[in-house]
């Protein structure tokens, strides 16, 4: 239990860039009316820009 | 006394006989306005949800409103720390804990946690390996404002991220849970509501009004009367200073070395304490010039 609470904290950049940030930013696009590029959904383009937000974070150790 | 006499020439036990004596004046007051507070600022901000999601207020004004209460979150909380509210073995000492309890949870601090790494940073102020709150620590306001976001990133390590490290260290490992629950339960609502629908509302009412308040309260709690150029020791580690926010603005911390000096003496009297005990203060050599 605790190794998975651990593993959880450990990898919580990655899984907040995931959970919390990609469906916000496909809301913000939705509220926003803007249409992302390529055809990308709202949500598939949340999902990169939060996955892509997280990962760096993941790596880097900070948001900022 | 009063607040111009120079005490200067008097002994040392002297002036400690008149602290105390003036502590005691305000000492065991009951702050019924902190207790109300505990209770009003946690339903107006639980209000706020049911308030947004209906459309009866704007999403802008929730996110003006819930910082605020957010902000104010943290010091009925303090008094509860101290047991301001009513001591152990008391009458009223289920209140006490109850308004510990409650009153930090939209900022997500357990109270255990808050008190233990609380009743530190008054044993070791100012100290740089045993203060918990010493990461704040800056030369300028700017500074402190950058140390407050920095040390709340991932793998920072100090601030209220080595809260964990400080209970472990006075041996409180047990009070470790309380900060893992309370962020896991905190993240879990925050994603359960995001993928409801309503991530903008939980960015809005609770993630990004915590960090502004988490931001407010330890630049006016921890670094504006710790800093900048104190040391450490029962008269030099704080100091009274003058916020351009005003004793309110500044969460009531422009007298805080009456606090660090009596810490059971409530907030709302520390301004009255600090007045009358000034003469003792400037003889003892504390940084009060400011007011």
């Amino acid at each position: 239990m605790v190794q998975v609470i651990k593993t959880i904290f450990y990898f919580g950049p990655l899984l907040f860039g995931l959970a919390f940030l990609a469906p916000l930013s496909s809301q913000i696009i939705k509220a926003a009316a803007w249409t992302p590029p390529f055809g990308l959904t709202p949500l598939l383009t949340g999902l990169i820009l939060g996955g892509t937000l997280g990962l760096i974070a993941q790596i880097r150790g900070r948001w900022i | 006394m009063s607040p111009t006499q120079d005490l200067s020439s008097l002994s040392e036990s002297e002036l400690l006989r008149m602290e105390r004596e003036v502590a005691s004046r305000h000492i065991d007051k009951f702050p019924y306005f902190a207790v109300a507070w505990a209770f009003s600022n946690l339903a107006v901000w639980l209000a706020l949800w049911p308030l947004v999601f209906l459309g009866v207020i704007p999403l802008w004004l929730g996110f003006v409103i819930a910082t605020v209460n957010i902000t104010l979150s943290y010091l009925p909380s303090h008094e509860a720390q101290h047991d301001i509210i009513a001591k152990p073995g008391t009458k009223l000492r289920w209140l006490n804990q109850l308004v510990g309890h409650i009153s930090t949870i939209p900022l997500v601090l357990p109270y255990r946690v808050a008190k233990f790494t609380h009743m530190e940073h008054h044993k070791f102020a100012n100290d740089p390996e045993k203060d918990p709150d010493y990461a704040i620590h800056a030369k300028s306001p700017l500074g402190a404002i950058w140390n407050s976001i920095y040390y709340r990133q991932p793998r920072a390590d100090g601030g209220i991220n080595a809260y964990g490290d400080a209970m472990v260290r006075i041996g409180r490992q047990d009070v470790v849970l309380d900060g893992v629950i309370y962020k896991l339960v905190h993240y879990g609502i925050l994603f359960a509501l995001a993928w409801s629908g309503y991530a903008i509302e939980a960015a809005l009412l609770w993630w990004l009004p915590r960090h502004i308040a988490l931001t407010y309260i330890q630049y006016y709690l921890s670094w504006a009367p710790h800093n900048p150029e104190l040391t450490s020791g029962r008269y030099r580690d704080t100091r009274s200073f003058r916020s351009i926010l005003g004793n309110i603005g500044s969460l009531g911390m422009q007298y805080h070395i009456i606090h660090h000096l009596h810490p059971r003496i409530p907030l709302y009297r520390t301004p009255r304490a600090y007045w009358e005990m000034k003469p003792i203060l400037e003889a003892r050599g504390c940084a009060v010039d400011e007011l």
